[in-house]
């Protein structure tokens, strides 16, 4: 009996199925458009629109040392001068802080943050006019210089010797537009991220490598390869890192600029800053 | 109530096909269209992405696999035969081998012989960066496809092989006019099936570092889905793909087709 009834019961299930599930979705439809435009409930007075209550979710392209890297001695498992920063901004805002690493891919296209991965984006990130399109920017928090790094015994003293050299650039950074502008007789050679790019410097796959200062200052002394490379040429593009966060959270956005003013008044930046980058040069 | 078997089946392969529609049905309505037409359809990027997704990018990646395929086959020729060979030592060798590379992951391959390689003897592999990216693609495909190979030979009737020695024929004639013919006709589906893993491994040379016209298609969709902040060329890499591996799967499957008609 019971097996005989069973190709009626599979099709009144598959049925019963169909309009349970259309029905629920369009019920999270319309839902989810209340959700999104205004969640009640929040305690502080502003509403920042954070992902999880109480907790600043910040991601960021680790490592790339000394702005972000792993240190698994600290609490929040990474360590570096944008993560020093945030820490302090999430302490003025009484919030937690929680890092996650991502690609700088998903974090320079607004896609980690238009996806709701994290509240805001600290990595190095160059306030450009093209990002400011799809993200929203806080103030500067560093001014950035970009830099020519050269091996030891290389013949090359500035941008202008790089005729048909292969110059090794970051993909998506400040350094390959600027190469692309400044140095367009190079062969410019496109890399994922420092790491490969060192490598590949060492290796002797490229000649030169163009990007933001502290990273080539980190190479030049670099005591694996002490006196191996040396920074030839700074260069000020008048553009400073900002952090990323997504463009219609502006309550974010102003408390983030906020905090960062007290820091700046209260002496806390100078400290932070001070400890990473006060005695290069 | 008695149903008749056929009337069953009907009702049976019925609920397949609406289970199928209810499927549909919600990823339909679950979409967010307006923000997938924001990030994944934005036609001015899609523009921007014309001509060079074609004429640079899809053409890069279509160099590149056929550079690792035809040198890994060759290469696998000469594992197979060395661990079908009387000699230990060859069989040893070729085992070794096709363990340790098949055990590693392609990446890790590649950045070794572009970096490392350079590193600890000071031999740059020829073609530079690609070069040596393309090297360990070749070292890598070469371990898969050699134990394709060594079934494919092994699975040749072994009276083939018998009637060849009656005939005269010595071992590297039997091999080469007799075996290997038959033996390739066996292994083709699985050697497309690496043919198409290689289209898609050929992104992974994007790690070694490329110039603009090196590019190839996951790293040229990767550096437009940076300069144009949405998803779209991401999208789009994703179509020229597909255009690549079906026509190449469909083409093979065509010319078994008209083999096994001649072979009947």
């Amino acid at each position: 009996m019971l097996i005989r009834l069973t190709p009626r019961a599979t099709l009144a299930a598959a049925v019963l199925s169909v309009l349970a599930l259309t029905a629920s979705a369009c019920g999270s439809d319309s839902g989810s458009d209340a959700k999104g435009s205004d969640s009640p409930g929040a305690s502080e007075a502003p509403d920042l629109n954070l992902i999880s209550d109480g907790t600043l979710t910040v991601c960021s392209d680790v490592p790339y040392p000394p702005f972000e890297d792993f240190d698994k001695t600290s609490d929040t498992g990474f360590k570096g001068f944008d993560i020093d920063i945030v820490s302090a901004i999430a302490e003025q805002l009484d919030l937690k802080v929680a890092i996650k690493d991502s690609s700088f891919d998903a974090l320079q296209s607004g896609l980690a943050l238009n996806t709701s991965q994290c509240d805001l984006a600290a990595s190095a990130m160059t306030i450009t006019p093209e990002r400011e399109e799809k993200i929203g920017f806080s103030d500067g928090y560093y001014d950035s210089e970009q830099s020519l790094l050269v091996p030891s015994d290389s013949s090359i003293a500035s941008i202008d010797d790089l005729d048909g050299v292969k110059l090794g650039v970051q993909k998506g950074t400040t350094g390959e537009a600027y190469a692309n502008e400044h140095a367009s007789g190079a062969e410019i050679v496109v890399f994922p991220s420092d790491g490969e790019m060192y490598s590949a410097i060492k290796a002797g796959g490229v000649d030169a490598l163009l990007q933001d200062l502290p990273v080539n200052l980190d190479h030049q002394n670099d005591p694996k390869a002490s006196g191996q490379f040396k920074v030839v040429e700074t260069y000020d593009t008048g553009e400073s890192y900002g952090l990323a966060m997504k463009k219609d959270n502006t309550a974010l956005i102003d408390a983030v600029d906020e905090a960062l003013q007290t820091l700046r008044d209260s002496g806390d930046y100078q400290k932070i800053y001070d400890t990473y980058f006060a005695t290069d040069q | 109530m008695t149903l008749k078997r056929a009337t069953k089946r009907r009702l049976r392969d019925g609920a397949a096909y609406v289970a199928l529609l209810a499927v549909i049905a919600i990823v339909v309505l679950t979409a967010d269209r307006e923000s997938i037409s924001k990030n994944f359809l934005d036609w001015d990027t899609w523009k921007s992405l014309w001509p060079d997704i074609v004429l640079t990018a899809a053409k890069n990646t279509v160099k590149y696999t056929l550079i690792s395929f035809a040198g890994g086959i060759l290469l696998a020729l000469v594992l197979a035969l060395m661990r079908l060979s009387p000699l230990r030592l060859y069989r040893w060798l070729a085992t070794g081998y096709i363990e340790f590379f098949r055990g590693l992951p392609a990446l890790v391959v590649i950045i070794f012989m572009s970096f490392g390689v350079p590193l600890a003897f000071g031999w740059r592999p020829p073609g530079g960066l690609i070069g040596g990216g393309l090297l360990a693609l070749i070292m890598v495909s070469g371990a898969y496809m050699a134990e394709t190979l060594r079934a494919g030979i092994q699975a040749v009737p072994k009276g083939q092989r018998e009637a060849a020695q009656s005939l005269g024929m010595g071992g590297f004639w039997t091999m080469v006019t007799v075996v290997l013919p038959q033996a390739i006709r066996i292994v083709i589906p699985p050697l497309t099936n690496e043919f198409i893993l290689l289209v898609k491994d050929t992104s992974l040379l994007a790690f070694v570092g490329m110039q603009y016209n090196e590019v190839e298609l996951t790293s040229f969709g990767q550096q437009n889905l940076i300069s144009s902040a949405d998803a779209s060329p991401l999208l789009a890499v994703a179509l020229v793909y597909l255009v690549i591996s079906i026509p190449a799967s469909q083409l093979v499957a065509f010319l078994e087709r008209r083999q096994q008609k001649v072979a009947r």
